[in-house]
């Protein structure tokens, strides 16, 4: 599952960074905590939080995460999106709630094992 | 005539030594040519790591004659008029000249200040500012930062002073390399030596994390192992939150040799009352605008803790906070036996 993918799945819009990476998601991190975020010892990370802010994209980038999801549509701001671009972590803007969001990337997941 | 008590804007406190020891060369520069050097610290260098944070302003309604005497007092040549941090002009010696001559002294200074002001800002490179000088025939500039508050003043020794302190330390340093006999210098010489600063200010959650990203850019370049990259950098994010939202500011110091890696957070206050409280998972005094930001779980501490190979913490209350995170890069001896 690509970044691609993820925008597709989540009836997102890649809004920073490239959107034609293609790393895959190894593993879906949902949390507003980003003392939490460093916490998790795992490759290509996707970070779905609510936190709109320059401090998600930083965390990512610190965890080598491969994308952050920010759910519910949430107003992000220039500069988020300019730390995006800088530290070269796409990010996505996503309608759904987390809890969605997270239900359809498990689907995801599910149906990639499934081939 | 009463004089008019100076109003001092206090922005962080201003150690003039601390701030000149930020940001030493890269040792690999030393080898390099001199201009090669001289442009690094023009470009590394940024307004707010020279300017002047405790600036001498006066109030719209102060007089001219107030303005003379603070300046005469305070043997500064102009005077930002500036209320609640917000500029509003400046008067220089000019304009207290045509004051004199006019019989105008006991007029308000915003009748009579500089109002087309060029400015520089906190974050923009050394060679800005140096430019700025040459284009302009003003003395000092006034900075602002990003809310366009005034946070400094900037005049040309500043710079001129904060550039020959850097330039004679590197100067020192390749003195003692080229004067240290082989055997005394083979074993610095055989060490990859690496040292950086970064300043940290306190509350400026938008620049917060920089100087993790920056580390972990550097230590990647190095082709340090990425699981040791990643546990530092996680130390040097905590780190550096820790000192914008807890402290009065400070610096982030990364150290590389060939054996560690040594990540160093000093701040300036208020100090930590209880220590091995502090460090606790899930313990912190953060308020709620920190959390709203995804921070002050009270991780912070026990994360650097957790990741790294030393840990150690000092803290003075009222002064100051330093910890200490050592990284080791190579295995130790009894885990290369172990191993074999």
């Amino acid at each position: 599952m690509t970044i691609a993918d993820v925008v597709k799945i989540l009836d997102g819009k890649l809004v920073a960074g490239d959107g034609t990476s293609p790393r895959a998601v190894g593993e879906v991190v949902a949390n507003d905590l980003m003392s939490d975020v460093l916490l998790y010892d795992a490759d290509d990370i996707l970070l779905v939080t609510s936190l709109a802010s320059d401090q998600a994209i930083r965390t990512a980038h610190i965890v080598g995460a491969m994308g952050v999801v920010v759910h519910n549509a949430k107003p992000l701001s220039e500069t988020m999106l300019k730390v995006s671009e800088d530290l070269g972590i796409p990010l996505v803007s996503s309608p759904l709630s987390k809890y969605d969001a997270c239900v359809r990337l498990h689907d995801a997941f599910l149906a990639e094992e499934r081939g | 005539m009463a004089e008019y008590k100076p109003v001092i804007l206090q922005g962080q406190k201003t150690n003039d030594d601390e701030i000149l020891a930020k940001s030493p060369l890269d040792a690999k520069a030393l080898g390099g040519d001199s201009s090669v050097i001289i442009m690094e610290l023009l470009q590394r260098f940024k307004v707010r790591d020279v300017m002047k944070r405790q600036v001498i302003t006066i109030p719209r309604r102060a007089t001219l004659r107030q303005a003379q005497v603070l300046m005469r007092d305070n043997r500064i040549s102009g005077v930002p008029v500036c209320e609640d941090g917000r500029l509003f002009g400046i008067v220089s010696v000019n304009d207290i000249i045509r004051g004199l001559d006019g019989g105008w002294m006991d007029d308000p200074c915003e009748k009579h200040m500089a109002t087309n002001l060029v400015v520089l800002e906190a974050g923009m490179p050394i060679a800005f500012a140096l430019r700025y000088f040459n284009n302009y025939t003003y003395g000092r500039f006034p900075v602002l930062d990003s809310n366009r508050k005034l946070v400094g003043i900037i005049s040309q020794r500043d710079v001129m002073r904060a550039l020959l302190y850097e330039l004679s330390v590197e100067i020192r340093k390749l003195e003692r390399k080229t004067s240290k006999s082989i055997a005394e210098t083979s074993k610095e010489a055989s060490e990859n030596y690496f040292r950086r600063e970064w300043a940290v200010v306190r509350n400026d959650l938008s620049r917060a994390g920089h100087a993790a990203n920056d580390i972990k850019g550097i230590l990647r370049e190095r082709k340090i192992d990425r699981s040791i990259v990643r546990r530092i950098a996680v130390a040097a994010y905590e780190l550096e939150i820790n000192i914008c939202i807890h402290s009065h500011g400070g610096v982030l110091v990364l150290m590389i040799t060939n054996d560690s890696v040594t990540i160093t957070a000093k701040d300036r206050g208020p100090g930590i009352t209880d220590i091995e409280w502090a460090c606790r998972d899930g313990t912190s005094t953060a308020n709620d605008w920190i959390r709203s930001l995804g921070f002050g779980a009270g991780m912070g501490l026990s994360n650097s803790k957790r990741v790294a190979d030393d840990f150690e913490i000092k803290s003075e209350i009222g002064k100051f906070t330093n910890v200490k995170c050592v990284f080791n890069l190579a295995p130790k001896k009894s885990e290369e036996n172990s191993a074999s």
